[in-house]
């Protein structure tokens, strides 16, 4: 099963270390095609996704689940989730061949590797997306919109929260991604992520790249500083 | 009776859900099921006497995660869970016809290469569980719910190695009957068979209807009695609850229509319960039972391909393969990996189906060599290998790691030989080429060779090994020492096909040595070979003339489906011409006027290559070249990039320019010694697995000069450190990528200091800041590769003390 959505461009070229513009050497851009269209063509994406009742108080959001509950503390997270009462849990991933294929490429060009590590990364990001945008579909009609999406590690949510997301959503069987040791996923290219869920469009800058504490000194933002 | 004298001859039911149970007995979420095996031994017993009352002959252990990264109690554990399900078995009153099953699910680790489990740590974590349940008095070994091909091999492995019970092994398949890592079910059955387990299957994943298409394949594929053990539906949540759809009656529904496909065990997963199992059982056990039925297709698999071993010849690729290949050796000597890594490459673009793989030289380590070229062959390729060694060591090591189900080079006659390879490939599996040699040496005629083929057939039998899984070599030798070889071997083909209805392989090009215009002979030799039924060809991919006579031999036959293969590859034929044009050799071309300089500023890897031989031809000193040309374009690219007006990519694109031409130096220069600026270790630490940023790095130490040892990803500090003092190293690069690895860094910069507190360690990666590399006590920060060149420059140029 292929990615299904298209991988811009400009965001493998942002991943790649390019800033403003920039004439792009026609040999880079070539090499930048074939690397979106092997990705297009060979990722295998799956996402698994369940909603649970939230409650925020202060900076503590805790996830109501049948047999436990959860508590994140995290102001940026708090923030982002003024008013919900509900949040969607998700891990995603565009699957094994992307690793693959970036170790491939780095057996004999450093250039290719980094160009399927970008286009990996604007791949999940695009998948992402998608299946953002159709939640967000999903929900209006029923008059609720979703927050931006929101990683453990992004801002203040502390990384040890993947255990979280792996024992609630069952992530290891339901899409095939596995926790090592030191709380990165494997296959690379996967997000886990929540979304908030709210009776009205949020009001607070708590979306992209500004709404991040790191938003400064981030290589990959893309706003102006 | 035994398990294994009634699987496949009549119905046999398996157990449903455990998870949805035991949460409505009140397990917590968090909470470990398996400590119920001790804390709530009562619950779990009416949880597996439920089952053993609903008729199910097959009864899980409540030891599914019951593995060492959970527990540090495992035997005690799984000892409990044994015997509970034992005297569930007794209450309900079916000691006679039920089974107690030592369950064994994922260990929730990924294996390497993809991930930072090894596989014989897997086997171990396994064997542990599998030995507490045997010597507990388990009958059956199920190893379940796996989505990963190379996962189950670790763990029915580990049941072989400690154990003699039956072992059912059933995998987790996506909507196209795909494992989460790729796999099909095709591959996936070769590899199971292979490994001679009892039963095969599927369960997990989703309801019994999305499992119908893939049971389907399954009983066409599959020579061994079937298992489907699906969920009562399709999960979905409420308010953070899991459902399953499917009630009793329509569970009972579908399973009536997979068991009318002729599957042989039928149970449940996730969401199914003791009434859907008896639902179930009574609906299927009027039904008539079909026995599995042996198929006859031959496939060599990797972990994501299957090759088929049939009408169509298949190409075995022979370059990595160190006989009279010089530069080959060379790497091998060097532990220069990434040579052969390039070779398999190569040789799958040409297109290979399969990759030989041959490390022996006198004086390496061959078996850890083996496995340790297995294991990376497989990170990089999908193609299947061919593990080609004498060193039985070498072997076992070579199809113990192997992911999928390999073909094995080789067995010959020798009775000796027999006893040594044949029990390898009853344990792992495999296809194996028998070469008709014997004590008495290679028989001359086609006779001869046919008798000990029948021999090495027979030999087969006795130890389990199918005989669609031998191919027999027909032993091409030198027309040029005896006028009748080729025709020896063409009949020893024939006849394998024939009378044996049996696969062929042969080493084409052994039909030449000697002889002017090799290729000539062998592509011709090849052509004949394949008319005479020869299923594989052992032969140079990337040779035109032998891929010529391939792809036209299978155009005529009509074994090329709209001649699409035959059309793709030589649509830019120009007539007269031996070789195939390439994309690489004109993209070569187009850059053919730029000087070195110019072709490593522009990055164009095939011209800078081309223009460092046209310089070294021209008499010129390497040294003097690469002084006043390679590094200065390096150089000004180099600078370009920290000013920001030249980007990541093109300095890549540089980098690899300017190691081809290095390469080429290299080459010439193989017999002198090297001269380096120093040695350096580049090294990604203990915990992360993103090396991308490292290699980067290396490639650029390697251009300036320096001779990097790198010591890849996941790396525990003792082998940095180790590294260091045995090598005196002056310089360590350490990367990490997260928060949480950095710990890591740490650590391995304290145990330095230690040990060896003349060494610096410089330290990158996105997580890092010179603050924070000044924090955890490292000498220098590099924000990127340029500026780790700059700083071992300083060190090296004693800049730096």
């Amino acid at each position: 099963m292929p990615l299904g959505v298209e991988i811009p461009v400009k965001e493998v070229q942002r991943y790649m270390g390019y800033r403003g513009m920039v004439d792009i050497a026609p040999d880079i851009q070539a090499k930048i095609s074939k690397a979106i269209d092997m990705l297009g063509a060979q990722s295998h994406p799956r996402i698994v996704t369940k909603e649970y009742p939230v409650r925020v108080r202060g900076n503590d959001i805790t996830i109501y689940n049948d047999t436990e509950e959860i508590v994140l503390t995290s102001e940026s997270l708090a923030r982002n989730l003024k008013g919900c009462c509900g949040a969607i849990l998700l891990a995603a991933t565009i699957g094994p061949a992307c690793d693959r294929l970036v170790r491939r490429a780095a057996v004999t060009s450093a250039a290719d590797a980094s160009i399927y590590q970008a286009a990996g990364a604007a791949a999940i990001e695009a998948f992402l997306d998608d299946q953002n945008a159709k939640l967000e579909k999903d929900y209006e009609s029923q008059g609720l919109f979703l927050r931006p999406r929101f990683s453990p590690g992004y801002g203040d949510l502390k990384l040890d929260h993947q255990k979280d997301w792996f024992r609630l959503l069952d992530i290891s069987k339901q899409i095939g991604v596995e926790l090592t040791d030191s709380l990165l996923m494997v296959p690379t290219k996967s997000v886990t992520a929540l979304i908030g869920i709210g009776i009205d469009k949020s009001k607070v800058g708590c979306s992209g790249c500004s709404g991040c504490n790191k938003h400064d000194t981030c290589a990959f933002s893309k706003e102006d500083k | 009776m035994n398990l294994r004298d009634r699987l496949g001859k009549e119905w046999l039911f398996c157990d449903g859900g455990t998870g949805s149970i035991l949460q409505k007995m009140g397990l917590k979420g968090g909470e470990l099921p398996e400590t119920w095996n001790l804390t709530r031994p009562d619950d779990i017993k009416s949880l597996n006497r439920g089952y053993f009352e609903a008729g199910s002959n097959i009864v899980n252990t409540n030891t599914f995660g019951a593995n060492r990264f959970k527990y540090d109690n495992v035997t005690e554990i799984v000892t409990a869970a044994v015997k509970i399900c034992q005297q569930a078995r007794k209450e309900a009153g079916r000691e006679d016809d039920a089974y107690v099953a030592i369950d064994v699910g994922p260990t929730g680790k990924l294996l390497e290469p993809m991930g930072d489990l090894p596989f014989n740590e897997a086997v171990d974590i396994f064997a542990e569980i599998i030995k507490a349940g045997y010597e507990a008095g388990g009958d059956v070994v199920v190893i379940e719910t796996m989505s990963d091909s190379y996962e189950a091999k670790a763990a029915v492995v580990a049941a072989k190695e400690v154990c003699d019970l039956p072992i059912i092994v059933t995998m987790v398949y996506d909507e196209t009957g795909k494992l989460l890592t790729g796999g099909g079910v095709e591959g996936t059955v070769a590899m199971l068979e292979g490994l001679k387990v009892d039963a095969i299957g599927i369960n997990c994943g989703f309801g019994p209807k999305q499992m119908l298409p893939i049971a389907e394949r399954l009983v066409k594929c599959c020579s061994l009695p079937i298992v489907v053990n699906p969920n009562a539906g399709l999960p979905r949540t409420e308010n953070g609850v899991t459902i399953y759809d499917v009630d009793p009656d329509d569970f009972a529904s579908v399973m009536e229509q997979i068991a009318k496909l002729g599957v042989h065990v039928m149970g449940g997963c996730c969401g199914t319960t003791p009434d859907h199992i008896c639902k179930m059982i009574n609906t299927v056990k009027v039904l008539p039972f079909v026995e599995p039925t042996v198929k006859n297709d031959t496939y060599v698999t990797s972990f994501a391909d299957c090759v088929k071993i049939g009408k169509k010849p298949v190409i075995i690729g022979e370059r990595i393969n160190p006989t009279g290949k010089k530069k080959l050796q060379q790497a091998l000597r060097d532990n220069n990996i990434d040579y052969l890594l390039t070779e398999a490459l190569k040789q799958e673009e040409a297109g290979a189906h399969i990759l030989d793989v041959n490390v022996g030289l006198p004086e390496i380590d061959e078996p850890s060599m083996m496995e340790d070229v297995v294991l990376k062959i497989q990170s990089v390729t999908n193609l299947p290998l061919q593990i080609d060694t004498t060193n039985i060591e070498a072997l076992e090591r070579g199809m113990r790691i192997y992911n999928g189900k390999p073909m094995i080079n080789s067995v010959n006659g020798k009775e000796e030989n027999i006893k040594a390879v044949m029990p390898l490939v009853a344990k792992y599996g495999g296809v194996l080429v028998a070469l008709p040699l014997d004590e008495g040496g290679i028989p001359e005629t086609s006779d001869g060779r046919i008798a000990i083929a029948k021999r090495i057939y027979e030999e087969a039998d006795k130890y389990g090994i199918p005989r669609k899984d031998i191919v027999i070599d027909g032993l091409a030798m030198t027309i040029s020492s005896d006028p009748n070889s080729a025709i020896a071997t063409l009949d020893t083909v024939r006849r394998v096909r024939d009378e044996f209805s049996g696969h062929s392989i042969l080493g084409v090009s052994n039909i030449s040595f000697g002889l002017p215009a090799r290729e000539l002979v062998n592509s011709h030799f090849l052509t004949m070979a394949m008319q005479n039924g020869l299923s594989c060809a052992i032969i140079n991919p990337c040779n035109g003339p032998m891929m010529a006579s391939y792809r036209s031999f299978n155009a005529l036959m009509n074994l090329d489906p709209n001649l699409q293969e035959f059309i793709t590859a030589f649509k830019d034929y120009v007539a007269g011409s031996t070789t195939v044009a390439s994309a690489k050799s004109s993209a070569s071309s187009s850059g053919a006027v730029l000087t070195l300089g110019e072709a490593i500023e522009r990055g164009v890897v095939g011209r800078a290559a081309e223009a460092m031989k046209e310089a070294l031809d021209s008499g010129r000193d390497s040294l003097e070249i690469i002084d006043a040309e390679l590094i200065p374009s390096l150089d000004r690219v180099g600078k370009g990039f920290e000013k920001g007006t030249v980007f990541l990519p093109q300095l890549l694109m540089s980098a690899d320019a300017a190691k081809a031409a290095f390469a080429v130096v290299k080459e010439a220069m193989a017999d002198k010694p090297r001269n380096t600026k120093g040695q350096v270790i580049m090294a990604t630490v203990k915990g992360d697995i993103h090396d991308i940023g490292k290699n980067i790095v290396k490639v650029m130490l390697e251009n300036y000069g320096y001779d990097v040892i790198d010591l890849g990803k996941d790396v525990p500090p003792e082998v940095i450190v180790d590294c260091a003092i045995e090598n005196n190293i002056r310089v360590v690069g350490l990367s990490a990528l997260m928060t949480t690895t950095v710990a890591s860094m740490e650590e391995t910069i304290k145990l330095m200091r230690e040990k060896k507190p003349n060494t610096k360690i410089v330290v990158g990666g996105a997580v890092m800041t010179p603050e924070y590399a000044d924090q955890i006590g490292a000498d220098a920060y590099a924000k990127d590769a340029m500026a780790t060149v700059r700083y071992c420059d300083s060190v090296f140029e004693g800049l730096v003390r």
